[in-house]
């Protein structure tokens, strides 16, 4: 048994952050961070326009509150945007103590730009992989720390909690198989989001909402699951990013006629140089579903991959391509062959992120003593019902930094855990992964066919555009789904690299997830931010300002509600 | 189209022993060697074990050998390989420890050279609260060498990395110069005095063969070939590799040619006495075979005047 004072799980942004702040408090606590893989190759390093923070005196706090709580479409928790709002420069300045290369002005400042949604530039970037250079400084500044010590492709199965408090967690070492117990007064969960439900998203093949729901299953309600953005712009087919810093930079977004059809939705008018929060720098899910509208108007191209529009980088030109979106231009050469400078990148809506997730207060807490979560894991909620682009690289420092130091405050207080009875907890871990897994004969499931079908029923029923009877459908398919899985053949008995045990465990999960995620959207009688339904497509504040929460249960998920903490900023009709 | 791959497989809990499984699979156009693997996982066997995160060219976790040239497999189109036959084998990178079938040691092999060298900014502590005023031609610098996937692919590439497995590799110090370049950091001499211990910036044998295989452009040989300017530039020239660039240098400059005897000597440093006893037996060879004229001499060459010149040009110039 490994003991520590406090476990990260995930080392991405959040949890590498997270990380540093715990070590940071003191040079006594030990802190592990247990990652299935090693923590450069987390999907923060997918984030490619940049992170926000008021950084300029032409912008102040209230308006980034202001903008974050209009682009959530009036479901985030006030008091919370603006702890984050408050927290973000410091957080970015940090960032750059610690060598994150910023691109810079003229003057040697830190740039900012300008993104979908913001009221002023404020989206720090460096070039166009920002996610990637933040993770390479956090990764970096974290091996600083005598203190840290990584657990690289573990893979964690369950969390230990025992008398009501969590103790730890298990974990499969894949190079061997062996099932460690780790032993920590507090965990974090920092695995990110699970757009692998889905069939076609930007998100890495490690995004399996791992963390939602092992929590999920100790009993912590999931928050606000039926929140699901959608990108504008990804690359049909592969479903990979164009980042938003290309509209910012006054990219265009043009139907099959070469008109760019934002203005007819009421972002207009369209104008030669980007203005803020109007046309192609409108919020993530009002032109997504501006483009599905378009589509339905027959106004989109047809290619092999579906329909898709067309973004137009070319009067921006080469220079400025070059030096502020190069990857961009690489990655539209390399996946779709086309070279933005003289043509047109085709794009498509495609999942991006999940707003809802781990239900915690500000400080990462979990209503489960000992567990806390940051980053796309949780919930606090900052984002609402619509997360506007660039917040989430800073809510990952924000709130990672916050959940370590929380967690390092309660951790002071536990006696160390009982080893006794973690052992006897990883033993029945154990057990349950060779009843259902390892030592189980028969099984005549496929996971790649569970998977598929599950991908399927989450698009058909939990898309952009939702109805009663789709999400009815597939909230059914998805039991069934479930069923099906209790069948499923492991041909793998190896210990060493079994990645077969570990693709099961993930579907595993992401069942669970998606299950909240359809009966929450079901639930949710109502259009707010990326949530559309055609059958209730208004707002409706009287009965739908309210967070849900998911409990799991043997039967599916129990929904119940919350209030949503307004402070200064009343709800209003969100038009741009 | 129907592609053969050709799979390296080993599984340490069987024999141990590699061999190869052929997997035919129907593939599109676009497809790549990633998209390829994930089916035959997914449709016909679920055993072989491979990484894979991203799967669109930015993590550096699918690095292996496709037709024996190292690359992503995520961001390798199989109909760039297909060309002359539809079968692609596909291989583990070399000279690493395999786990299993494609997954090897990548601590071995990468991570730990990269902690070796530090990699973590210290920045002067009586900096300032706010953010350092920086020109953005340094931090392009800097974004260009922090580019880097960790994929392996010059490391991979290193032609001394297969004869010396602990040499840190154009990887680590790679990194190394992310650091000594990096105007905020005030380890500088430190962090020279790390690259130039053995296994370090003095074992490159500047065969280019890293920027060759770097997928970003990053040149790791020209990385490591301005770590050693610099450690010269501030006088930290005591491994014996710097010792004998100096000593050569010298020699050419004051006669014209090269003073093999002084090379020797100067090389292994003109106090290190247990250097200097190991230099005798060659010594002594070289006097039998009558290679080293007694008394030992070593007159200018004709031009030497000019071969001066050109080197004091050159000095004028790199100031």
């Amino acid at each position: 048994m490994f003991t520590h004072d406090i476990i990260l799980i995930g080392g991405g942004g959040a949890g590498l952050r997270a990380a540093i702040a715990a070590a940071e408090q003191s040079s006594k606590l030990s802190i592990a961070v247990v990652s299935k893989v090693y923590p450069m190759r987390s999907h923060t390093v997918s984030a490619e326009g940049g992170t926000a923070a008021v950084m300029r005196d032409t912008d102040s706090l209230d308006l980034h509150a202001k903008d974050t709580i209009f682009g959530a479409d009036f479901m985030a928790d006030q008091d919370a945007v603006e702890v984050f709002i408050k927290e973000a420069p410091g957080e970015l300045i940090q960032l750059e103590h610690w060598g994150c290369p910023w691109s810079r002005d003229a003057d040697g400042r830190v740039s900012v730009r300008a993104f979908g949604g913001m009221s002023v530039d404020r989206t720090c970037f460096a070039a166009d992989k920002t996610g990637f250079h933040m993770l390479h400084a956090l990764f970096q500044t974290s091996q600083k720390y005598d203190n840290i010590a990584r657990y690289d492709e573990f893979y964690v199965t369950s969390l230990l909690a025992d008398d009501g408090k969590v103790r730890g967690v298990a974990a499969i070492n894949i190079y061997n198989g062996r099932l460690e117990a780790i032993a920590g007064k507090a965990v974090i969960l920092c695995t990110g989001g699970g757009g692998r439900i889905f069939p076609f998203t930007t998100n890495a093949a490690i995004k399996t909402g791992d963390g939602m729901a092992m929590a999920y299953r100790a009993g912590v309600p999931l928050k606000d699951m039926e929140f699901v953005q959608y990108h504008p712009t990804g690359l049909p087919g592969t479903g990979i990013l164009i980042t938003e810093g290309s509209r910012g930079e006054g990219g265009w977004l043009k139907n099959k006629d070469g008109y760019r059809y934002l203005q007819d939705y009421g972002l207009g008018p369209p104008t030669d140089t980007p203005v803020h929060r109007k046309m192609e720098l409108g919020p993530r899910d009002i032109l997504s579903r501006c483009h599905m509208q378009e589509y339905a108007k027959g106004r989109t191209f047809e290619g092999p991959y579906g329909h898709y529009v067309h973004l137009d980088l070319r009067h921006l030109g080469e220079e400025v391509i070059n030096k502020k979106l190069p990857f961009v231009r690489e990655l539209a050469s390399k996946y779709v062959g086309i070279d933005p400078v003289y043509e047109p990148i085709p794009v498509r809506p495609v999942v991006h992120y999940m707003m809802g997730g781990v239900h915690t207060d500000m400080n990462g807490s979990a209503p489960l003593e000992g567990l806390y979560a940051a980053g796309e894991t949780a919930c606090v909620s900052i984002n609402g019902a619509n997360r506007l682009g660039s917040n989430s690289l800073t809510e990952c420092l924000v709130f990672g930094a916050r959940a370590g130091r929380a967690a390092v405050q309660y951790a002071a207080a536990q006696g160390a855990p009982s080893s006794q009875r973690l052992e006897a907890l990883a033993r029945d871990e154990q057990q349950r992964l060779d009843r259902q897994f390892l030592r189980k004969e028969g099984g005549k499931e496929k996971i790649a066919v569970i998977r598929e079908e599950m991908q399927k029923a989450m698009e058909d029923g939990a898309g952009i555009y939702r109805k009663e009877e789709d999400m009815k459908r597939t909230c059914q398919l998805l039991r069934e789904l479930r069923e099906r899985f209790s069948n499923i053949a492991i041909e793998d008995r190896g210990d060493v690299f079994n990645t077969q045990l570990t693709a099961a465990l993930e579907l595993d999960f992401m069942l669970d997830v998606a299950e909240a995620v359809a009966h929450s959207a079901l639930n949710r009688k109502e259009s707010r931010g990326s949530h559309t339904r055609t059958d209730f497509p208004k707002r409706d504040d009287e009965n739908f300002l309210k967070h849900t929460l998911a409990h799991r249960t043997p039967d599916g998920p129990r929904i119940d509600y919350l209030p949503v903490t307004i402070t200064r900023w009343q709800p209003e009709e969100r038009k741009y | 189209m129907q592609i053969t791959f050709k799979v390296y497989r080993k599984d340490p809990e069987k024999d141990g022993k590699p061999g190869r499984s052929n997997y035919s699979v129907e593939l599109d156009e676009e497809a790549t060697v990633l998209d390829g693997l994930l089916k035959i996982r997914d449709e016909m066997d679920d055993t072989l074990a491979f990484r894979a995160s991203c799967a669109r060219g930015y993590c550096g976790e699918c690095t292996m050998r496709v037709n024996y040239k190292a690359c992503f497999a995520c961001t390798a189109k199989v109909s760039a390989f297909t060309k002359k036959s539809p079968e692609i084998l596909l291989d583990p990178l070399r000279n690493i420890p395999v786990i299993k079938d494609l997954v090897f040691d990548w601590d071995a092999f990468m991570w730990n050279k990269i902690t070796a060298v530090k990699p973590w900014l210290e920045p002067d502590e009586s900096s300032t609260n706010g953010e350092n005023l920086l020109p953005d031609s340094t931090m392009a610098d800097l974004r260009k060498v922090m580019s880097c996937y960790y994929c392996g692919l010059c490391d991979e590439g290193c032609t001394v990395l297969p004869v010396d497995f602990d040499f840190l590799g154009p990887a680590a110090l790679t990194k190394a110069y992310r650091f000594v370049f990096d105007p905020r950091d005030k380890a500088g001499r430190e962090r020279l005095k790390i690259a130039e211990k053995p296994k370090g910036i003095w074992d490159c044998v500047h065969c280019f063969e890293a920027s060759e295989h770097c997928p970003r452009g990053i040149a790791p040989t020209e990385r490591i070939i301005s770590i050693r300017d610099k450690a010269f530039k501030v006088g930290i020239t005591n491994e014996k590799v710097a010792r004998h660039h100096t000593s050569f240098a010298a020699s050419v400059k004051e006669s014209g040619w090269l003073d093999e005897g002084r090379l020797a000597l100067e090389s292994e440093g003109l106090t290190n006495i247990k250097g200097l006893m190991k230099l005798l037996p060659t010594a002594a060879r070289a006097m039998a075979r009558g290679k080293a004229p007694i008394p030992y001499l070593h007159p200018k060459r004709p031009g030497a005047e000019q071969i001066k010149k050109i080197f004091e040009k050159g000095e004028r110039e790199k100031k």
